[in-house]
């Protein structure tokens, strides 16, 4: 194979392994919304959350892996109804930029919590993983995102199967389309808005434990990558499952493709604005994304 | 009308807040008054939390020494984030309301822009910034960096990989990473020119975003123009990610980090890609046997014993040891320029042996040319040995 | 006894204030404003010229948010974009400050055009998606395109000169940017009582409706837009002036985020709300500040906590606010106001 080409291909893989970390802050966004057309505007900060938790239960508290995993999941589930209850409950009805804010106030608590319990040094995260890459034809890949890209695509299956099949799926489906009919049929929308919230939680967390591997250490960056979650929503529709894995492993692509080519050129930081770039070129021509569904009213 | 809380508790309310406004200064008897600026919360805040907790310490403990000739010592601390808006309006305070005597300063990006207004105020400027473009008396006569410059530190690396290369059949190819701020870029010009002087390669260059996460591309660029060795300019927090995902393409680059990249927690960060890598120490490690050592270690155990210290701890405490060295020799009564000039009279001074004797004088500010070799085997870090570049008069403030 | 809002004529209804009462506190405001710098402190001078900033930036971005109900994340890009012009206008063309400040904001309120044009045809939640990737990108240029603006480097920038004296303390500042405060709130009430403002807040209440009357939304939304950040401009230059150093970390995202906490919390919609919003977001720190800082002697590690306890305060307080009492802060106040007034009776 020529450079040229191992050169593309690793770049094209890295990014697909870094965009299934992406798609999984996607997949806690999209199900947020598809059930309560509420918009998460810190997604990054619920990511933070999981690996922070996740380090504390594992290394600091030192219990067992097994134990400590399912407790991080179970506290996820406790922020979510936190939230969901206290917080976005008593907002239902209201202006969109009262809930927008709101998610802002939220993750502004998080993160500050989070600083005040346990500090803003970068914590050694625990190491799950072997950091032995192994290699796709001439790529290395690390097996961290190799399994963050299984466990992504595990839940892509889970959910699509969940919102098809299952009653409670079909419940939240329903309410996302239309809360009244919903209601007048019987479905609990409060159960529904809470169970999207700990859904979205939980997925953030494993999405925070996933990062806390790929980057060794946890800190208060983790949580600037939450707004990359945008350029991957409106890419793959804000409400789709299978838009979010795919518009995550896209823009993961993208952002290293550019990289790789543009900053040589443009001297540095191509990067991190191509996904935004894109954005707004996907809002001009297609703003439902690839698989959204087609409901923005135009001027 | 629906009331959800009563008018007149508001006001309760509002007047509790403004009555513990006015919990205010004591007046107390006259101190020296130094300007403390740390980032505890921002990008380098992992360093910055050791550093100000050093400064803390060590002022604490001259105090109870009876200060300096005589006077106490309060520390004026302002939180910034390393956010340069912050520090400039922190400077601003430091010098109009609290009329501080010398400022300890932070971060590159700040100081450096704060340069003219230093040398406006005569304010001396001790900094964590080690940047070369602070080492020029006739530039920025009143900043002092308080350790061995950025520009130095390139050139060791340089004349390391000068040194170390034994292949005659080509020149020794250089990279250089970096962090896209002032203080990553500092000794990148100098670095360029110095290795076409002494006959490297420089064949690549990468800028890292100040919060780094995934450095692959950048890595796979540099891998392009297959280098031999890397010279890193970013912080300790961001280090290990870089070296993770050169660990992860394996690549065979030689990496060296200047001193605020590497300290004890890095093979802990990065594991078995911080194996082999190289850095540069400016300052003792925690526990170091050397004479001061033992005092901090003392002064740890009294009030904190549960902390953990890294090498940030010690710059901390080294930047108040020699500031208040020099504001004893001002007299009784400093001044800006007093101090300026006893900062400048520091010659082969002995910072309690935490790092090599510094001096400083009126047409140098660059402390010391002497540091030392690190290497991390066996996720620990080994001191390899001492190295020291030529007090090139070349080299000032670039 | 006058009782509520007692109106007799379409001029009364106009009226800005109905006693005179208002006009003397104001009055004397202005009074005491002017006094302060001669005794303040630089410390709470440089605060003041910072409210004074986030007063004129609130009320551009109320006029966009709260009057004319579009949703922008990107005022912090604007106010770069401001910042950045005069100090280019002023190092490059040599322009002086009351020629940079002016072409700054039109050059702002271009840019303010540009970005105006997605809310055309995006609304709501699309409509602050596009405003946050603009921000991104406004922001990415500003780093790299060192050549104009140097990058994470810096921008100095001269004190301004008003005839013959240089404007570099805060308290020479501190007239510039109040004799600028009063204009642009006096501007956006009047904005508010011709058929512009009230076409902007049709426009927030029920666009499709607004239409249907004859508010064509094409040209007052965009004209929102421009107003908005042609204040946003103005901000931006008083800033280049105030700090007279620019970096771009200046203006993150996190900038945009707390002008939008003032105007929430202040009161969307409002001016006073405005002005309220800039004073608490920018005294909050400050506040905790001093607790912090007069706690140090109990219980040390209370320095270390002060941006923590920022971060957890603000959510809160933006939490609070929009659950209990949604139009902010004004509302409080006319609260306060009208039980003074009318006590005994409650209404």
């Amino acid at each position: 194979m020529t450079d040229q080409l191992v050169f593309m291909l690793q770049l094209i893989i890295t990014g697909i392994a870094v965009g299934g970390v992406y798609s999984l802050m996607a997949l806690g966004f999209v199900l947020i919304y598809k059930a309560s057309s509420v918009v998460n505007f810190g997604p990054g900060e619920l990511v933070l959350f999981g690996a922070y938790v996740s380090w504390a239960t594992i290394l600091h508290m030192r219990f067992p892996l097994y134990v400590a995993l399912p407790l991080t999941l179970v506290i996820a589930i406790a922020l979510g109804l936190v939230i969901e209850r206290g917080v976005l409950r008593p907002l239902i009805g209201q202006p969109i930029i009262s809930v927008i804010m709101v998610t802002f106030g939220v993750a502004s608590v998080i993160r500050g919590f989070l600083n005040m319990t346990w500090g803003s040094d970068t914590r050694p995260f625990p190491v799950l993983f072997s950091p032995e890459p192994f290699h796709l034809g001439p790529v290395p890949v690390s097996p961290v995102h190799l399994w963050s890209f299984v466990v992504v695509m595990a839940l892509l299956a889970a959910f699509s199967v969940f919102f098809r099949f299952s009653l409670t799926g079909m419940a939240m489906r329903a309410t996302a389309d239309n809360q009244q009919v919903a209601l007048s049929l019987g479905v609990s929308v409060k159960r529904v808005f809470a169970l999207s919230w700990c859904i979205a939680t939980v997925v953030s967390a494993l999405g925070g434990i996933i990062l806390g591997s790929v980057r060794g250490g946890v800190d208060f960056s983790l949580a600037d990558l939450g707004l990359k979650v945008f350029p991957v929503v409106i890419l793959g529709g804000l409400d789709s499952v299978p838009g979010a894995i795919i518009g995550g492993v896209l823009i993961g692509v993208l952002e290293n493709l550019s990289g790789g080519y543009l900053d040589p050129i443009m001297g540095g930081g191509v990067k991190e604005v191509a996904p935004f770039v894109a954005l707004v070129i996907i809002l001009m021509l297609r703003p439902y994304g690839l698989f959204g569904k087609v409901e923005i009213e135009r001027v | 009308m629906n009331c959800a809380y009563h008018p007149r508790t508001l006001f309760l309310l509002a007047g509790l807040l403004v009555a513990s406004l006015g919990v205010v200064r004591a007046e107390a008897q006259p101190t020296i008054k130094l300007g403390n600026l740390v980032d505890l919360t921002g990008p380098t805040s992992d360093q910055g939390k050791d550093i100000a907790q050093g400064r803390t310490d060590a002022v604490q403990y001259f105090n109870e020494r009876g200060g300096i000739n005589g006077k106490k010592i309060e520390l004026v601390s302002v939180e910034y984030g390393f956010q340069p808006p912050r520090a400039v309006a922190a400077y601003k305070k430091f010098v109009e309301d609290d009329k501080v005597l010398l400022v300890l300063g932070y971060g590159t990006p700040d100081t450096e822009a704060l340069r003219p207004y230093i040398s406006k105020d005569k304010m001396p400027y001790v900094s964590g910034s080690y940047s070369g473009h602070l080492t020029d008396p006739r530039q920025t006569p009143y900043n002092f960096p308080g350790g061995i410059d950025y520009t130095s530190q390139i050139r060791i690396f340089l004349n390391y990989v000068k040194e170390t290369w034994t292949d005659t059949s080509r020149k020794p190819r250089v990279a250089f990473i970096f962090a896209d701020n002032a203080y990553g870029r500092a000794p990148i010009e100098a670095g360029r020119q110095y290795a076409k002087e002494i006959g490297v390669d420089l064949v690549d260059e990468e800028v890292i975003p100040t919060v780094l996460t995934d450095a692959t591309s950048q890595l796979l660029t540099m891998k392009k123009k297959d280098p031999d060795f890397a010279y890193i300019n970013t912080n300790t927090q961001w280090v290990p990610v870089v070296l993770k995902d050169s660990y992860k393409l394996g690549l065979k680059v030689k990496y060296m980090v200047n001193n605020y990249g590497i300290d004890e927690r890095t093979p802990k960060l990065a594991v078995e890609a911080a194996e082999g890598v190289m850095g540069i120490q400016d300052v003792a490690y925690w526990g170091e046997n050397v004479p001061g050592m033992k005092t901090l270690m003392e002064f740890h155990q009294k009030h904190h014993p549960n902390d953990t210290h890294a090498s940030p701890y010690m710059r901390g405490w080294l930047w108040v040891i020699m500031t208040v060295e020099a504001i004893k020799r001002a007299g009784p009564s400093p001044t800006g320029e007093s101090v300026k000039k006893a900062l400048e009279s520091l010659k082969d001074f002995d910072t309690w042996g935490l790092t090599p004797p510094f001096t400083y004088t009126s047409e140098d500010h660059r402390p010391t040319n002497r540091a030392r070799l690190v290497m991390i085997k066996d996720g620990k870090i080994v001191q390899m040995r001492e190295v020291s570049v030529e007090r090139d008069m070349k080299w000032i403030g670039k | 006894m006058k009782c509520g809002g007692f109106r007799v004529s379409y001029r009364g209804d106009e009226r800005i204030f109905d006693t005179a009462a208002p006009i003397v506190v104001l009055a004397m405001l202005f009074v005491v404003l002017a006094l302060v710098p001669r005794f303040g402190g630089t410390y709470w001078l440089d605060v003041l010229n910072r409210i004074g900033i986030a007063i004129i930036g609130a009320l551009g971005l109320n006029i966009l948010v709260g009057y004319t109900g579009q949703i922008s994340i990107g005022h912090a890009a604007f106010l770069a974009v401001g910042a950045y012009s005069t100090a280019i206008l002023e190092a490059k063309a040599g322009l002086p400050f009351y020629l940079a400040i002016p072409g700054a904001a039109l050059l702002t309120s271009l840019f303010g055009l540009v970005f105006g044009i997605p809310s055309l045809r995006l609304k709501g939640l699309y409509l602050a998606i596009a405003t946050l990737a603009a921000h991104f990108i406004t922001t990415y240029v500003i780093v790299h395109w060192e050549s104009m603006t140097n990058g994470v480097l810096g921008f100095n920038v001269a004190p301004a000169t008003l005839f013959g004296r240089p404007l570099d303390s805060d308290a020479r500042i501190f007239y510039l940017i109040f004799a600028l405060v009063v204009p642009a709130a006096l501007f956006t009430k009047n904005l508010f009582r011709t058929r512009v403002g009230r076409a902007f807040i049709a426009i927030r209440d029920r666009d499709v409706a607004a239409g249907v009357m004859g508010v064509s939304l094409f040209k007052y939304k965009l004209l929102a837009f421009v107003i908005s950040s042609f204040y946003a401009g103005v901000a931006g230059g008083l800033m280049a002036h105030h700090s007279r150093i620019l970096f771009p970390d200046a203006f993150t995202l996190l900038v945009a985020i707390d002008y939008l906490a003032m105007i929430i919390i202040g009161g969307m919609g409002s001016i006073l709300g405005s002005i309220f919003g800039a004073v608490f977001m920018i005294l909050l720190p400050e506040v905790l500040k001093l607790t912090a800082t007069s706690l140090t002697g109990v219980y040390p590690q209370a320095f270390g906590l002060i941006a923590s306890t920022r971060d957890v305060v603000f959510g809160l307080a933006v939490i609070f606010f929009l659950m209990y009492e949604p139009q902010g802060l004004a509302r409080i106040w006319g609260r306060v106001k009208s039980y003074w007034t009318l006590w005994p009776y409650s209404y």
